[in-house]
């Protein structure tokens, strides 16, 4: 084994992230679905010969965990016969996919004849075939109504094109357009590939893997001593999932047993309800990374993202479960879950780390809208963040985060442009502003939602919601209040309202309907009579607060005002 | 009359460079003013008039010069600091949160403490009026007059300064927004006005509300400095032309700077390209990368032709839609401070001691090791001739700092400890000069590397190495590459225009007609600039990409391809373009390509100063050794005993052999052991790889006919 170099490490370390970044804004540019560029809906990521994270840059947090499963479970299944050239695709949920639509390219790095390493990209899908476009089915009881199953193929097979294998897949997807995404996808894959062996050229296989394994050694004491400064002990907490897509009234409880044991850490969902019998459902990959995200919140956020990250987490997510379907059931609104299972866990954890957790955050509840756009002569397919980002749960010092979005994101989603909404829909934008009052009143607050309206521009529209936060809000901690509620309101020309369900496909809508939806605000955090005055009396002014809102919640009287 | 000064104010120093008419050139700095920067430009031309031989009156100096070109950070610092102008925004009714809300965005996704960043408009001066344009720019709903009136009336109560004016939909028609600024024109004759479609005529509301806003936010700011300026030149008798440096690498008329203030956001290093070229051009190069590093931060460029521009950047997390040039900068200067992380592994930076209390050998009370502490340890630096023997360091001090923080957590020694510190540092800007290159598509291999800045020389070799570089050139007035440069940059106006169309269905005289309306509005402002018609140049650049992509590509036009209106030609210039970049192109046919905006830029060319060529004296620089010391040399991982050179005193030809130190008073340039340099015609220290002779070759060869001669 070759020496270690505490210097040569930090370069490795800085080397590494470089080329994930590098890896990102390749597709970023060069993919076309509004998801990938826009939305940054992907996770880029290298990876050791045995599938060990070693870098990762992944633009929403929920992908955090998504990719390293499934390197393993390729290295099992082709059991050796791994060549230069080679370029897998997967997305199966049933072998550690985190979600149908996340289509992950996997290549294979050779050095010297020796497979050293791999990279991988991960992306959101427009479409995945199934029986909706777009992926979404509510009405979906096993996978094969949701999706096309991609088990771990050769796309490549020793740098040969596989014709045959690639139109089978493509020939169960709607949109051309993916063709062109996981071409980007597989441009990102050699940038990695391309700059790995740069470095391994440089400084040869011996050093690469001492390095390497340094590297996790390194963080994995920095997660440790994160750890270690938890109290030990065993802390539980409960997340509320509404509503399976079937069963009106439906409900479903996450709960989670943390066990902190000096310096480890396990996250125990045994308790968890069982699976439901519609696509409420988690897969493994995708419940794993809502429980390291939420927790990474909680620890110094210049963690480096490698295997040493999640050494000293264990998880126990048993298969049928509502975080871990067993097959087939249906998934895809498993990513979504992630709100829920964070608020367990900050459930469990706030009486031990008060200083370190937020309030609750906003719940996603999003509309996915298609339909014909006359004047353009084409269809347009919109996802609508536009109405979907509501505020954080303010934490100790800290206000909630104003039109955040969900924390499966954590600000990684961006809303639209307006302007660019207004070409690539036939809809017209009436409202997007802050919600006045929806802030959880605290000593801080929650971040503040948003309030959001157009105008319908296609006869017979389509749509599909799914989300959670319109029973429950986001909840308030030590003495701090509830966020405001998410909600969708639909309003025909004839004045009649339509209330769609958080899981719902609603079709006809007539051309010159309103919508109209609230993304609710985060939690409070503390006694909102404590909050500074000078702040409170500069947020009435600025109308994100209401007079009223300000005595009843904080309790400022009049003369102060 | 025919002098010329550049002056470029900085954090810490204003430079000047003054070409006279006999055309040597003066290198002068002088401590800046921040309260007013003026006072340091006056001081500083009273300071170079009295060191003239003979030495000069004020007055009799300043009205020598016919022209000053003049680079400032006020309006960078204002918005930085958050002391702009009290402004209010006039915006579409529903929409007014857009600036603040930046798209829902954080920087820091897994930081729960990082808040968002303040508004340049509080929400109370952000007033949404009614009335509507449809996606084409049609009219939905007449503008409400009388929410105009009650916004302005509510603004003067508040003694707004400033105002912006973005409605939704202006890109493809402004009459709303001329609606509004004739009203507020009459109402508030007194305030600073920015109309979005004015300024930045382009789709995509936030980018261009936040620019609108920007601009609005500093230009009283910029407004009353300039006045101050002029007053005050004025006074001392100067009767030329004052230019003021934009962040697009070019120069405009104060006038102009008034209206588009937001042109001088990040201008500071703007210059420094463009004096790049000049001397890479020595080389028969007309391209080069070009790097500063200063006290706090390592910024990186790249000129290809002409320096390299992109179509927005950021300012504290605001967004800037406006071209400019494409620098990097990361946070890697001398003072950068070295630390183990919580994970043991070793960092350089961003953390920086900055100028106060700086390292920790400049005695001033820093504690934590920097990287000119590390340079300091390693025989770099001169502990009895830094800044030329004014200032000297502690060595003893630097040392007890690396070991403490650094070496003793490594458990190395103090000198593996400096020179792990070294590497790292030169490594994070390695990493930053490929941001501006392998990330936008360029081999950093086929560029000479022009090094500024007072920390650059000593580090560049190991960035070269890093990332195979051939030759580096370091100026003579590379402390003030910035002021060099703008003596040599040109006016520059940059025009655009939404023109959404499919490349195969252009509408040509529509097209024609937007392209010719910016070339006459850029005409008659480098006209307004006094440059005659033939010193005026336009070029044309459209924004394309693949129909249903999300970004454009830039590209540029040329004016053969635009007026036979060859779809084919430009079709090609994209596919190539977009294949550069990002390594594919759609150019099978079948591909829709569509335009999403037009760009017109209008350049003036200035008159500047020639470049006075030195006369060879031949390879030997015998008469510029000066001493030998040990210095740390990294080919080796170990000290060698190496000689050092007085800069001052070497000439064009002169050749020194690394590994080698050369001395001069505001800069340290250490060759090493893989690397030669050999003065240039221009006297810069010319730093190419061994074995690479045939990239300096005719400077060899001139100084070969001169020892032949000999």
């Amino acid at each position: 084994m070759s020496k270690i170099d505490p210097i040569l490490l930090s370069v490795y370390a800085r080397t590494f992230k470089s080329i994930t970044d590098e890896m990102s804004i390749s597709l970023e540019k060069t993919a076309r679905s509004p998801i990938l560029c826009e939305a940054k809906d992907f996770v880029t990521g290298l990876y050791d010969a045995q599938g060990n994270m070693l870098e990762q840059t992944e633009n929403l947090p929920i992908l955090a965990f998504s990719l390293a499963p499934v390197c393993r479970y390729i290295l099992d299944y082709f059991d050796g016969d791994i060549n230069p050239g080679d370029v897998i695709f997967h997305n199966d949920v049933f072998s550690m996919g985190n979600q149908n639509n996340d289509v992950a390219v996997f290549r294979p790095i050779f050095f010297e004849d020796k497979l050293v390493a791999w990279s991988a990209v991960k992306g959101h899908q427009a479409d995945i075939g199934g029986n909706v476009p777009g992926g979404y089915n509510p009405n979906a009881k096993e996978v094969w109504q949701e999706a096309l199953r991609i088990p771990p193929v050769k796309v490549y097979d020793r740098g040969h094109f596989r014709k045959d294998v690639w139109d089978l897949i493509f020939a169960n997807i709607r949109l051309e357009i993916v063709q062109h995404d996981m071409k980007a996808q597989m441009g990102a894959c050699t940038v990695g590939d391309r700059r790995v062996v740069e470095l391994l050229t440089k400084y040869g296989f011996d050093s690469f893997e001492a390095h390497k394994l340094a590297l996790f050694d390194a963080t994995k004491k920095m997660m440790e001593a994160e750890i270690a400064s938890i109290p030990n002990g065993t802390y539980e907490g409960e997340g509320q999932i509404y509503y399976d897509g079937h069963n009106e009234g439906s409900e479903f409880t996450i709960r989670v047993k943390i066990t902190v044991a000096d310096k480890r850490i396990k996250f125990d969902y045994s308790a968890t309800d069982a699976q439901t019998d519609g696509f409420v459902n988690g897969t493994f990959t995708s419940s794993a990374s809502a429980t390291i995200l939420t927790f990474l919140q909680m620890v110094n956020p210049d963690m480096p993202h490698n295997e040493g990250m999640v050494k000293p987490i264990e998880m126990i997510i048993p298969e049928g479960t509502v975080l871990n379907a067993s097959y087939p059931k249906a998934t895809t609104f498993g990513n979504h879950l992630c709100p829920p299972n964070a608020d367990a866990i900050i459930r469990a954890l706030a009486p031990v780390i008060p200083d370190r957790i937020t309030a609750g955050w906003n719940n996603l509840l999003c509309a996915l809208t298609t339909g014909m756009d006359e004047e353009k002569g084409d269809k347009y397919v919109d996802i609508g963040f536009m109405g979907l980002k509501g505020g954080s749960g303010a934490m100790k010092g800290t206000d909630g985060y104003d039109h955040i979005g969900m924390i499966d994101a954590s600000g990684g989603l961006l809303d639209q442009d307006y302007e660019m909404f207004e070409q690539q829909t036939p809809h017209r934008l009436v409202k997007h502003e802050y919600s006045e009052d929806s802030a959880g009143a605290g000593q801080w607050r929650g971040g503040l939602g948003v309030e959001t309206k157009y105008i319908i521009g296609s006869h017979d529209t389509q749509f599909v919601t799914f989300g959670d936060g319109d029973f429950e809000p986001a909840f308030g901690l030590f003495g701090g209040k509830d966020g405001t509620l998410n909600s969708i309101t639909l309003t025909y020309p004839d004045g009649t309202k339509q209330l769609p369900n958080n899981k719902d496909l609603i079709t006809g809508v007539p051309k010159g309907t309103l919508y109209h939806q609230l993304a609710g605000g985060g939690g409070g955090y503390g006694d909102p009579q404590k909050r500074d005055r000078d702040l409170l009396k500069q947020e009435i002014r600025n109308g994100i607060i209401s007079a009223k809102a300000a005595r009843r919640d904080y309790g400022l009287q009049e003369e102060e005002q | 009359m025919s002098g010329k000064i550049g002056i470029d104010v900085g954090g810490t120093f204003t430079d000047f460079y003054y070409v006279g008419e006999e055309g040597n050139p003066h290198i002068h700095k002088t401590l800046s003013t921040p309260q007013d920067p003026s006072i340091a430009v006056v001081e500083g031309l009273r300071e170079i008039a009295a060191s003239l031989n003979p030495p000069m009156e004020l007055e009799e100096f300043a009205s020598s010069i016919d022209k000053i070109v003049h680079g400032t950070t006020v309006t960078t610092n204002a918005t930085l600091t958050r002391t702009g102008a009290k402004s209010g925004l006039i915006t579409t009714s529903g929409l007014r949160d857009a600036l603040e809300m930046r798209r829902g965005i954080r920087e820091e996704q897994y930081n729960n403490h990082y808040t968002n960043v303040v508004p340049l408009v509080p929400r109370y001066l952000r007033i949404g009026v009614g009335g509507r344009l449809d996606r084409n720019g049609d009219e939905i709903e007449p503008l409400d007059v009388d929410g105009v009136r009650d916004a302005i009336e509510h603004f003067r109560h508040q003694d707004v300064e400033a105002v912006s004016i973005c409605l939704m939909n202006s890109f493809a028609n402004p009459d709303h927004e001329k609606q509004v600024a004739e009203l507020v024109r009459r109402h508030m004759p007194e305030a600073y006005l920015t109309v979005s479609s004015e300024l930045l005529p382009t789709i995509r509301f936030y980018p261009r509300v936040s620019t609108t806003a920007l601009n609005s936010y500093i230009g009283p700011i910029l407004s009353r400095y300039i006045d101050r300026l002029q007053d005050r030149l004025e006074d001392i008798g100067f009767g030329g032309v004052l230019l003021i440096m934009q962040s697009n690498g070019g120069v405009m008329a104060p006038s102009v700077a008034r209206d588009s203030a937001a042109l001088t956001l990040l201008s500071g290093p703007a210059a420094g390209p463009g004096a790049g070229l000049v001397h890479a051009r020595v080389h028969g190069q007309n391209k080069c990368i070009v790097v500063d590093m200063g006290g706090t931060s390592f910024e990186a460029a790249l000129v290809d032709n002409s320096p390299v521009m992109v179509n927005e950047g950021e300012i504290d997390r605001h967004r800037l839609a406006l071209p400019m040039l494409g620098i990097h900068t990361i946070g890697a200067g001398g003072g950068s401070i070295g630390r183990i992380d919580e994970g043991g592994l070793l960092r350089m930076g961003p953390e920086s001691a900055g100028a106060s209390p700086g390292p920790v050998s400049y005695g001033k009370g820093g504690e934590k090791p920097t990287c000119t502490d590390a340079n300091l340890v390693l025989g770099y630096l001169n502990p009895d001739f830094f800044a030329g023997g004014k200032m000297s360091l502690d060595r003893e001090a630097a040392r007890r700092a690396v070991d403490e923080h650094i070496a003793k957590p490594l458990g190395m020694s103090i000198e593996e400890a400096a020179a792990g510190m070294y590497r790292v540092v030169c490594n994070n800007m390695a990493q930053g000069v490929r941001e501006i290159t392998i990330k936008r598509g360029f081999d950093p291999r086929e560029f000479p590397m022009v090094v500024a800045g007072g920390a650059g020389p000593i580090h560049s070799c190991l960035i070269a190495a890093e990332l195979e570089i051939p030759l580096q050139i370091v100026p003579r007035s590379s402390s003030i590459l910035c002021a060099v440069g703008m003596l040599m940059s040109d006016l520059k106006h940059d025009f655009v225009r939404t023109f959404v169309s499919p490349m195969e269905n252009i509408d040509w005289d529509r097209l024609t007609a937007v392209v010719e309306a910016m070339i006459d509005e850029g005409r008659s402002l480098l006209t307004s600039e006094l440059i005659s018609a033939d010193n005026q140049q336009f070029f044309i650049k459209f924004d394309c990409r693949y129909l249903k992509q999300y970004h454009e590509v830039s590209f540029t036009v040329s004016r053969e391809d635009f007026q036979n209106q060859d779809v084919a030609a430009i079709t090609n210039a994209f596919h190539r373009e977009h294949n550069r970049l990002y390594g594919y192109s759609l150019d099978d046919g079948k591909a829709v390509v569509e335009i999403i905006n037009v760009r017109v830029q209008a350049l003036g060319i200035s008159d500047k100063p020639a470049n006075r060529e030195t006369v060879c004296t031949g390879q030997s620089a015998d008469a510029a050794l000066k001493g030998e010391r040990s210095v740390y040399v990294p080919e080796d991982d170990a000290f060698d005993i190496v000689p050092v050179y007085d800069g001052h005193k070497m000439v064009h030809g002169n050749l020194v052999e690394g590994p080698a130190m050369i001395e001069e008073d505001t800069t340290a340039i250490f060759v090493s052991r893989d690397y030669a340099c050999i003065c240039d015609k221009l006297d810069s220290f010319t730093i190419y790889k061994k074995s690479r002779e045939d990239l300096v070759a005719s400077t060899l060869a001139a100084a070969t006919t001169v020892e032949q001669g000999k």
